[in-house]
């Protein structure tokens, strides 16, 4: 019963304390959304990078150009070795023919058409194996295996597009953090500060308080829960700001990251709990260092 | 009408001495001697005036008693607590032993007299029965059942010390320390805080008093505690302000 009152108490005395300091808990309230949405943003981006990331994992393949004038026998029993290599899941071969009619394909994809200059000549293409995966970290090992080979000429992977892309993300992962730490401190400090402030402002009420026998935590708490307040208004404003852009944003995770649709779908409820998550956790930590401090020199 | 604070003197009755020093002594860590070797023994009932010039310990002497501070040597009991073994989370305990009343009143100007009584029962997270139940019985105790919905800005000073001495008694304290409770009023409401206190203390609340009203100690005849550069320099009953022999 007494908890119960507690809980009220504090609560009511949160809400008043919020509206009665309001261009401060406002201010305070802004910043967070500020920090929330830089987090949103980082990580939309990066979210979609690690999509990119997977697709392009779940897509790893070798390629090997064969050397010119390979006997049949001898491709057929390239492709059998190299089905026995661990971590392949099948081979393919793309004679020269296949491999111009593919690329005439992806020019016509774009709206052009392959232009060889003289229709007469002779330029022919290599022919190729294509090597699926079905272990992504084999291609290392299957790579080296195909280059030793002679009768291949040449092996490509997409090893360098994946670590390019896998680089790109630790940058910004790296540079995003580091940001999102500076504007967290001054969303912490912003806090602290208006906490303050309120207790200051309120110095007469919480010495009142000391003198009629009320406990610390009924001093505390409803400060605590003004700086949570702030957190919470900053989260869910920023839930609602982020819901509304995610009309726009989700078909572009979809096509530009290769992101699964059901990831997709998800996405805005994951990023919701993290937004409450981190909006809260700012809001009571820094309350809690005003308060904390405050408590502890005036006895 | 005011049956809980006849109650609440029989319970402290096993308690003889409400407040106990023995050979207190407070230095302040620049240096400065606020009390020394203080002993005295208050009984539960007494009521008792603590006087001296400014600066003679006064404060320091309360501030010990409702262990805003922590004496440097000695001892202090107050309502059958050791102050000095007390840890940080039994203050708060002590302190609804103890009714503090001061000259500037210390109500909250935005609320009313009811809720600044009723605001000592929240913070402490008492039922809104005993709160609904507790003010009232209290307004009327300090004559101002018909003022509860004034703020104090609307109130006389002596009206606006019988808020703060309400709210001091909220929690049914052993012991109401006030802290020059006439410093701010004119001689007849001044009389009329008095006649209030010794109301308050014939139900059985132990009454300590500091204060500079000569006239009011001459007249009244209780025990006098006297407080000289921090030296307890007289401890006597039924007397005067100032030394008579």
């Amino acid at each position: 019963m007494r908890f119960v009152r507690f809980i009220g108490f504090s609560i009511v005395r949160a809400w008043q304390g919020f509206w009665r300091n309001a261009m401060m808990s406002l201010a305070a309230t802004a910043t967070v959304i500020l920090m929330l949405v830089l987090l949103s943003a980082l990580f939309i981006v990066i979210t979609g990078l690690n999509s990119g990331l997977e697709f392009i994992e779940s897509k790893v393949a070798v390629t090997a150009r064969l050397v010119d004038n390979l006997s049949v026998t001898d491709r057929n029993e390239l492709v059998e070795e190299v089905e026995a290599y661990p971590g392949v899941a099948s081979v393919e071969y793309i004679s020269p023919s296949e491999a111009m009619d593919r690329l005439r394909q992806s020019y016509r994809e774009v709206g052009r058409e392959l232009d060889l200059g003289d229709p007469d000549s002779n330029i022919t293409l290599f022919a190729s194996l294509e090597i699926s995966l079905d272990d992504p970290n084999a291609s290392g090992d299957v790579g080296a295996a195909l280059t030793a080979h002679d009768d291949v000429e040449r092996v490509l992977t997409k090893q360098a597009e994946y670590d390019t892309l896998l680089g790109i993300i630790n940058v910004i992962r790296t540079v995003g953090l580091v940001g999102l730490g500076l504007v967290g401190l001054t969303v912490l400090f912003m806090i602290i500060n208006t906490i303050r402030i309120a207790v200051y402002s309120r110095a007469n009420e919480i010495e009142i308080m000391r003198l009629v026998g009320a406990s610390d935590s009924f001093i505390r708490w409803p400060f605590i829960l003004e700086g949570v307040l702030c957190g919470l208004v900053g989260a869910l404003v920023t839930i609602v700001l982020v819901a509304i852009a995610w009309d726009p944003i989700q078909p572009a995770m979809v096509t530009i990251f290769q992101m699964p649709t059901a990831v997709s779908a998800q996405f805005l409820t994951t990023l919701s709990v993290i937004l409450l998550g981190v909006g809260l956790g700012v809001g009571a930590i820094g309350s809690w260092i005003s308060v904390r401090s405050y408590l502890s020199v005036a006895r | 009408m005011t049956a809980f604070l006849r109650r609440r003197a029989r319970t402290d009755a096993a308690e003889a001495s409400v407040i106990r020093m023995f050979d207190v002594g407070m230095t302040y860590p620049n240096g400065k001697v606020a009390l020394a070797d203080v002993s005295v023994e208050i009984p539960s009932g007494d009521f008792v005036f603590l006087v001296g010039p400014s600066g003679a310990g006064k404060s320091t002497f309360i501030r010990l008693l409702i262990r805003e501070q922590v004496p440097t040597t000695g001892n202090v009991r107050v309502a059958g607590r050791d102050l000095i073994r007390m840890r940080r989370s039994q203050v708060p305990g002590l302190r609804r032993r103890i009714g503090i009343v001061f000259q500037d009143f210390r109500l909250l100007p935005n609320k009313t007299v009811y809720e600044n009584v009723a605001f000592a029962l929240d913070v402490t997270g008492s039922p809104r029965a005993i709160v609904r139940q507790r003010v009232p019985q209290l307004l009327s105790l300090v004559g101002l059942q018909d003022h509860a919905h004034h703020l104090p800005t609307q109130l006389s000073g002596g009206e606006q010390q019988r808020t703060a001495i309400a709210r001091a008694l909220v929690h049914d304290p052993a012991i109401l320390i006030a802290d020059e409770p006439t410093g701010n009023l004119d001689p007849v409401t001044s009389w009329e805080i008095i006649q209030l206190l010794i109301q308050i203390n014939e139900l059985g609340t132990t009454v300590l008093m500091a204060t500079h009203n000569q006239e009011i100690v001459n007249a009244m005849r209780r025990r006098v505690l006297a407080l000289e550069g921090g030296l307890l320099v007289r401890d006597e009953a039924a007397a005067a302000y100032e030394r008579e022999y």
